[in-house]
Order: structure tokens, then sequence, then C-alpha cells
């Protein structure tokens, strides 16, 4: 059974900040989707070689340089810039 | 004999040498505008889709090739997940459980083997400067090709670390699928260190020192890491597993707070992308075109032309180099002289190991074989082919524009007699200088005989005539 604890683990990971009050509610959904995984896990399969996804392998691009974006393009969404750069601040 | 055993492994990261990123088309060339090499993809907009790049399949087999190691029937990419600045996704693509390749080798000089767990292929980061609090962010590097070589834990000093970063950047570029310039970052290391009671089987606690560019940085992290962890030891104390970074300014490493709990990445099957797979045929259509093993070349070398051993191996280092040299000796009987004409006089124009990787010179192989196929003649001598190089060398010409009918000739044994009757005669102050006992004074006899064969006479011959005449004279 997964804890509040790891709960508070998993958020942090993704810098999520996750109220106390919805814990509870979190910790019974991961349960469940782990759970469900668990279940998808214990079928037994005959074959036990890797299965392509959808059927399909070796989906592959030559190594031919394509137009990309412009800097100013790449830049458009950016909430802080110096020229070319993303920037970053530091947070506390 | 220390106490304590060094047992270190190496994770190497190589960028590999394609044109475009591993998962869309943008270029991969090294410098240029921050984020002028970016696309959709490569800065993880939502609703892109990567496709992996055919070459970084066939640059990874031809690596894991190199190196002995299996090649996987079926492998996949997984998500690596963390959150950082120089993730546009917050997930870098990489393989966890299916590496291409795994169970390689490469050996050292002192008969140690150092075993290759794996080899994957994954995409950069890109490139975070830190500066004035902020951190600016360059996705150029973005989504560019690597592979990462993972060993198991063999190295035992810090020199045997060395001999293998050494041994693999050779490899990878002699294979031509990096340049591994560790000063522009294309070959980076991570290595994890503990120590053990001498005789012992059992693995101590590790540190890890990542992301180190330069192969003295990386020995003298590894000496210094050995002695704290034994100093650690001998006071009572224990070794922390823990990431560490190299302070280059003294040569030290410290801690990296912060760095553990972020260790877990969730990996997880990569759903953007299919399945890999590399049939026997394939693997083998790859080995058969690899280059001739380098070590089997430079004993061919040596062998059958006469090569020296250091200058095989200079030979062998810039595959183009390799090859011209190849091409041009085939055939000669005198091939060392073809080693000697690339080594001395064509490396000479060349400053940088970018320059001589490159290898970009007017001559090319068949006119300087043409060249030396007059020396095997006995048509000209080594002087000639010399100063005929060098206009070769500045014009791009064939040897053929520069000598006439007349060079092609050489010097009759009549003629050189004469000449150096003539040399004598007419240089009286060199002759009392050689028989006063300045032996060098005849040297400058000789060089009156090359000037007036242009350079056709066997000088050690005219040398030898010029004694017997001065001291007939005396
Ligand atoms: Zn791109």
């Amino acid at each position: 059974m997964v804890t509040h604890e790891e709960i508070r683990a998993i958020a942090n990971l993704a810098k999520l900040q996750v109220p106390d009050e919805e814990l509870d509610g979190l910790t019974e959904d991961m349960n469940e989707i782990i759970a469900f995984a668990d279940t998808i896990a214990s079928v037994q399969v005959e074959d036990e070689a890797y299965e392509d996804v959808n059927g399909l392998s070796n989906v592959l691009r030559e190594d031919v340089v394509q137009p990309g974006l412009s800097a100013e393009e790449v830049l458009q969404n950016a909430r802080d810039r110096d020229e070319n750069s993303f920037v970053v601040k530091k947070h506390a | 004999m220390s106490r304590y055993e060094l047992v270190a492994g190496l994770e190497t990261h190589v960028e590999l040498a394609t044109k475009t990123k591993i998962f869309c088309g943008c270029s991969t060339e090294f410098g240029g505008e921050p984020n002028t090499h970016c696309c959709p993809v490569c800065i993880g907009l939502p609703g892109t889709l990567p496709v992996l790049n055919r070459k970084v399949v066939e640059y990874a087999v031809r690596a894991g090739l190199v190196t002995h190691c299996e090649i996987a029937g079926v492998s996949k990419m997984d998500r690596k997940n963390y959150v950082y600045p120089d993730l546009p996704k917050a997930y870098q693509i990489s393989q966890y459980d299916m590496p291409l390749c795994k169970n390689g080798y490469i050996d050292l000089s002192n008969g140690r083997r150092i075993r290759i767990l794996r080899i994957h292929i994954e995409e950069d980061a890109g490139k975070l400067v830190h500066s004035r609090g902020n951190t600016y962010v360059d996705y150029n590097r973005g989504g560019v090709p690597l592979i990462e070589i993972v060993t198991e834990p063999d190295f035992r000093s810090p020199e045997e670390a060395r001999e293998y970063l050494e041994r693999l950047q050779f490899l990878m570029r002699y294979i031509g699928v990096s340049d591994c310039r560790m000063e522009e970052g294309s070959m980076r290391c991570d290595v994890n260190i503990s120590v053990r009671p001498a005789g012992s089987e059992a693995l101590g606690t590790r540190a890890e020192i990542k992301n180190m560019n330069s192969l003295s940085f990386i020995t003298k992290a590894i000496a210094y890491e050995y002695d704290r962890q034994c100093d650690l030891l001998d006071s009572g104390e224990e070794v922390v597993q823990e990431t560490r970074r190299y302070i280059e300014s003294d040569g030290t490493t410290e801690g990296m707070r912060g760095k553990e709990d972020a260790q877990d990445y969730r990996y997880f099957p990569e759903p953007d992308l299919v399945t890999i797979r590399i049939s026997k045929e394939d693997v083998e259509k790859i080995r058969a075109s690899l280059p001739e093993d380098p070590d089997a070349r430079a004993k061919r070398w040596q062998e059958s032309f006469g090569i020296s051993e250091a200058d095989s191996a200079q030979l062998l280092r810039y595959r183009r180099v390799a090859d011209y040299f190849d091409e041009a000796a085939k055939g000669l009987k005198n091939a060392k002289a073809a080693a000697s004409c690339i080594l001395g006089q064509m490396f000479r124009r060349m400053e940088t190991e970018a320059d001589k990787e490159k290898f970009e010179t007017r001559v090319s192989a068949e006119n300087l074989h043409a060249l030396l196929q007059l020396l095997d003649e006995g048509k000209v001598r080594m002087n000639l082919v010399k100063s005929t190089l060098e206009k070769m060398l500045d014009s791009g010409k064939p040897a053929s524009d520069f000598l006439s009918a007349q060079d092609l000739e050489g010097v009759s044994p009549e003629e050189l007699d004469r000449l150096c009757t003539q040399a004598v005669e007419q240089n009286p102050k060199a002759v009392a200088d050689y028989l006063a006992g300045k032996e060098k004074a005849v040297k400058s006899l000789v060089g009156f005989v090359m000037k007036s064969t242009r350079g056709r006479a066997d000088a050690q011959k005219a040398e030898a005539l010029l004694i017997d005449k001065i001291k007939a004279q005396a």
C-alpha cells in the first residue's frame, strides 16, 4: 500500500505541491492505479518474447537536415530571455 | 603495497557524429548562436512526435562491434524522468532494460580486460550556463545523439582508466562514429569509485564523480578519491554513497548536496517510439562496413612494410591518414618513404590535432604514389622527392609537372666524379677546414654537388667520394 510519504515524494519529484487535505484522495487513487497495473502484470502469457506495440518496429528517418524554427520562434513563449537564451531565475 | 584496492567503473558519454539529432532533423553542428538548431520536437512542444535517426542505430552498432559487444536483436527506448531546465520535456529519452549492445570488452596493455556491461543510445540535454545568479538555456545540444558506454567496476588504477579512455577515443574516431573531442564535450565521463581491503572480493560503498571532460581531470579525480576513501576507512569512518563533483582548481572532490533524492528516475517504456529490431544480416552488413581491425592493420604495416611500431601508431591515429597511407603505399617497395612523407612534410603543414584528423592536403594519394614510384625505380633520390613534394603540396600539381627528363635520368658515376672534383677545386677553404679537423666542412662540399645536380645526386655517395678526393689531395 502506498503511504502519504510516498505520495509526497512522487509529487516532489514532479515539482508538484500537494496540500495535506488532498493526500488521502491521491493515496487512494494511486493504490487503485497500482492494483490495476498488478492485474495486468499477473496475466499469464505463453510467449515471453518482446511484443511490438501496434505491431510496429523500426520506424526510422534518414539522417538529413531539415529546416527548424528561428530563434525568435523558439523563444516566443519564453517568460524571460536574454538575447537568444532562455533565462531561468534562481528561486528560493 | 597499499592495504586498500581501488575499484572503479566508468560511464562514458560519446556524442555521435550524425548530421542530425536523434529524433528530429535539426543540425548537430557544434557552436552556433543559442537556440538556432531547434524545432518543435527537440524543444518538447506538445503534440510533437520523435522519429529515430537510422544513422544513430547504425553508429551505435558499429561502436558495439568494435568493442566486442553482443548486438541486441530487440531493443527499445525508455523515458528517464527528471525536472531540470536542460530538459525541455522534463524527461530524457534513453534506454533502460533493453540496450542496443551488451557484454563487450576492451583489453589493456597490461593484459587486463575491462568488461563493457552495455552501450545504449539516448538524447543529450541542453546546455546551461550559470551566471549572475541566473541560468541561461541553449537547446542546440538538446537531442544530439549520445551513446553511453558503461563498464563493470574493473579499473584498479587511474592509469588503467586513462588507457581505456584513450583506447575508446581512438576506436570511436577510427570507425568514424564520433570525433570524441573532450574539450568540446563530445566525450564526457562519470566515474564510480570505491575501495576495499586488498584481497577482498566484496565491493565497498561507492561515490560517483559526475561529468568530467578531461583525461587528466579524470585520472586526478580517481587518485584523489581513492586517497580520500582510504583515509576515511583508516580513521574508522565510513564512505557515504553520494554524487561528488571534481574541483578543477585544487584537484579535490566535494559532495553535491541535494542530488540524492533526485535519483529516482521512474523509467518507463517510451510510448512515442516503436521497437528497434536488428536482424543478424543487418549486423553482418554493418560489420562488413567496418574498417580493417586497427591492431591487424598496424601489424600488417610493420610486417610487410617494415614500418616502426611508433610510426604505425601515428599513422593509425587518424582514420583518414591511415586510409591515405594505405592508398599511397600500395605496391611500393619503399612504403616507409610514404610514411615518412606523411609524418614529416605533410604533418608539418598541419598545426592542430583537428587538422590532422581532417587531413586536407593538395596532394592526392595517387600523386604521392606516383612520386614514390620514381624513388622505387631509382630514378630520383629521397632529397629530390622531398623538394618535389614541397612543390606538390604548394600547388596541388603532380610530380611530373616539376621533374624534367634530365631530373629523372639521375647522375652517372662519371658526372658525379667530375662534380666532386670541381667541388674540391673551387672550395679551397672548406677543404682546408676539413683537413684541419672540422669534419663538418665536407657538408658544404656535398651541398655544392647537390646544388649542381638540383638534388639528383646521392648525397651519401657524394660525401664518400669527396672525402676520398680531399685525402688524395692532401
Ligand atoms: Zn529539432
